[in-house]
């Protein structure tokens, strides 16, 4: 072994640091090559301006200042966080029940009931929302199965191309998403805890309150957060079945990509995007956090 | 066997050496004939050519001469709108062949991104009428960019059934009538919309990017947005929701109404009053093609009478090569709205005028609010 790497060999072994960074390298290179500069170049890009084909590249906020210009913009935004939020909340709360009781009643194969949950995203997304639009289409299954109960005598329309669509295929895609971890939060519960509880007079309904709600809630913010993060900026289900109303903000990226042929716009749309990501993640925390320590 | 035992047989270390050599044999045997499955399934072959193109025109009846002569289809990738295309090789992404409309052809070509076609190379080129090609901004220095392939019209596809005309004339009016609120459908990109707008606006094609040609358009799109149940780039979508009743009127291209009369469904694809909207499409070859000669030679199966054949029998489209009509007779053509020489149709309809990138950009930003609902 040579001198060079006898004295790297001695660098890598004495230093916490180097040793840290070097097992971190890959991932680092991987960030940097594919998250951070990409993301400079968005930001560049979204103060410049589009001329014809070309970019003109003088600083300029004016992308930014459109987005406060010209309606559309903020209330696509309105309408994203609206449509994941509710998508969110939804997913979040029939989750809930169902991981709950993997967590407490489920007591052989576990595992199995696991990837029973997850047995839905062995298909692809767009298969998923193909499918929804077969559920929901105008002669899909409700509709003809309703008809055939004869409890409606024409199509309901509401049910597909709308916002409701949008809602109801993010919130089973996402299902996955919120069930394992409450599920994880659930499971960690000191069961002695909840006797303790019924031991100091605590009915079913008071224990729940009092114990498990509350120490489950960091699993509850996890699942918030990673359903809301990603539908905020879907755009396969609101372009395949919202309809002219159900249509998001990241819809409208997409075209500033594609046929507007604006990409500066584009670029703004989406710092925008994930500024009011990061706004509403921490609001959720806080939020939520309070909620804990209060409750505790 | 069971593959589940063989686990459990090698966990706990108890496996034959039969056993062993069976399941060898099986993932060598899998192993080897995977990647043939695959091949023959169709999977993207690096040495083929790359056609970019709509959804739809994967097929091999019009490819016979290049499968043919190279084994295989070529690779086909799929755009939602030209626009859209030119947007994705003008951010770096290389094809051999490319699919634009008349309109485009001054800005593609503009775009730096392709070659002038050697027309040596085309066999079937001395049969393509000249009317397809002699467009403008085609031919520059004798040498032409595009080769035209499809031509057919935008107009209204409507359920003969559902939708009553009350004895008036077929119009564009048919997709702004109140009466079918929720009921109609359009296609998403403006390149038809606009175009089909501007003609129900009365607004002449080079007025379209005046200030109060844009106006005027934008007016009536607004005005159409409110009873509009999709927007969709996806022929196939608008012509499910046909068939179903969902929608009772749309805007289509010519082979939605022959695919729905074709399946029994009472369609017609009208001809409106104001003129329906008339286009020419082609290909153009990418100045970069990794596969310059097969490049060729998917524009030169295209041109073939084969291909017209199924382009027109099939699909109700208009082909550019003058001996495709002879496969049909007049009674045949005429149902499918063509006719054996293109300047009848072209000149009846509304022919669509080449607009520099920034009307474009203005255009698509403009319907792209519009459809948001403003």
């Amino acid at each position: 072994m040579g001198n060079r790497a006898g004295w790297l060999r001695t660098m890598y072994m004495r230093h916490e640091g180097v040793r840290a960074y070097t097992l971190l390298s890959p991932a680092l290179l991987v960030m940097a090559a594919g998250i951070c500069a990409p993301f400079v170049i968005l930001v560049t890009m979204s103060f410049w301006s589009q001329v014809g084909f070309d970019f003109d590249t003088t600083f300029t906020p004016v992308n930014y200042l459109k987005i406060f210009d010209h309606p559309v913009y903020l209330a696509l935004l309105e309408r994203s966080i609206l449509i994941s939020g509710t998508c969110t909340i939804i997913t979040v709360l029939l989750a809930y029940p169902m991981a709950y009781y993997v967590a407490f009643h489920v007591q052989r194969h576990k595992l199995m009931w696991i990837i029973l949950i997850t047995l839905p995203f062995w298909t692809s997304y767009l298969l998923r929302v193909f499918a929804w639009k077969i559920i929901l289409g105008y002669n899909g299954a409700i509709n003809s199965g309703l008809i055939g109960l004869g409890l409606i005598d024409k199509p309901l329309e509401f049910l597909l191309y709308s916002p409701t669509a949008v809602v109801v295929t993010l919130a089973h895609a996402s299902a996955a998403f919120a069930i394992l971890p409450i599920y994880v939060s659930l499971e960690k519960i000191d069961r002695s805890l909840l006797e303790a509880a019924t031991d100091l007079g605590d009915g079913p309904v008071a224990r729940f309150l009092r114990v498990t709600l509350p120490l489950s809630l960091p699993g509850v913010l996890a699942a918030m957060l990673i359903i809301f993060i990603p539908t905020f900026g879907d755009y396969i289900t609101p372009a395949m079945l919202g309809g002219p109303d159900g249509m998001m903000l990241a819809n409208m990226i997409q075209a500033q990509f594609g046929k507007v042929n604006n990409w500066p716009m584009g670029a703004a749309l989406a710092i925008g995007m994930m500024i009011t990501v990061t706004v509403f993640a921490l609001i959720t925390m806080l939020v939520v956090g309070k909620a804990t320590r209060q409750i505790a | 066997m069971d593959v589940l035992d063989q686990m459990e047989a090698v966990r706990s270390q108890k496996l034959s050496r039969r056993a062993f050599s069976t399941a060898l044999l099986a993932a060598g045997v899998s192993g080897i004939s995977l990647p043939l499955a695959s091949r023959k399934a169709g999977a993207a072959a690096a040495d083929q050519a790359t056609f970019f193109t709509w959804g739809g025109f994967d097929k091999p009846e019009i490819f016979g001469n290049y499968i043919e002569k190279h084994g295989e289809a070529p690779n086909f990738v799929t755009f939602g709108g030209s626009e859209e295309g030119l947007t994705k090789m003008r951010g770096g992404y290389v094809v051999d062949v490319a699919h634009p409309c008349n309109q485009g052809i001054p800005r593609w070509v503009a775009s730096g991104l392709f070659q002038p076609m050697d027309i040596s190379k085309l066999s079937n080129w001395p049969d393509i009428m000249p009317e397809l090609y002699e467009l403008e901004g085609n031919i520059v220095d004798g040498k032409p960019y595009f080769a035209p392939w499809d031509w057919g019209q935008t107009s209204v596809t409507y359920r003969t059934d559902l939708f009553d005309l009350q004895g008036q004339e077929e119009s564009w009016g048919m997709l702004w009538d109140e009466r079918y609120k929720g009921r109609i459908g359009v296609l998403a990109s403006a390149g038809d919309a606009w175009w089909c707008g501007a003609i129900y606006a009365g607004v002449d094609f080079t007025e379209i990017a005046s200030d109060a040609g844009f106006a005027a358009v934008a007016d009536k799109m607004r005005q159409q947005r409110s009873l509009i149940r999709l927007y969709t780039d996806d022929e196939t979508t608008l012509e499910q929701a046909l068939a179903s009743g969902e929608i009772v009127a749309a805007m289509t291209w010519n082979s939605s109404a022959v695919k729905l009369k074709g399946q029994g469904i009472p369609v017609n694809f009208a001809n409106p009053k104001e003129g329906a909207l008339t286009w020419v499409c082609g290909v153009m070859i990418h100045k970069d093609a990794p596969h310059l000669d097969k490049a060729h030679d998917i524009v030169d199966a295209m041109l073939s009478v084969e291909a017209g054949k199924w382009l027109i029998g099939i699909e109700g489209y208009g082909h550019s090569n003058a001996k495709s009509f002879d496969q049909f007779d007049d009674a045949t053509l005429e149902g499918l709205g063509l006719s054996r020489n293109p300047a009848d149709i072209l000149s009846a309809g509304k022919f669509q005028v080449p607009q520099s990138q920034e009307f474009e950009t203005r255009m698509n930003q403009e319907f792209e609010q519009i459809k948001a609902g403003f």
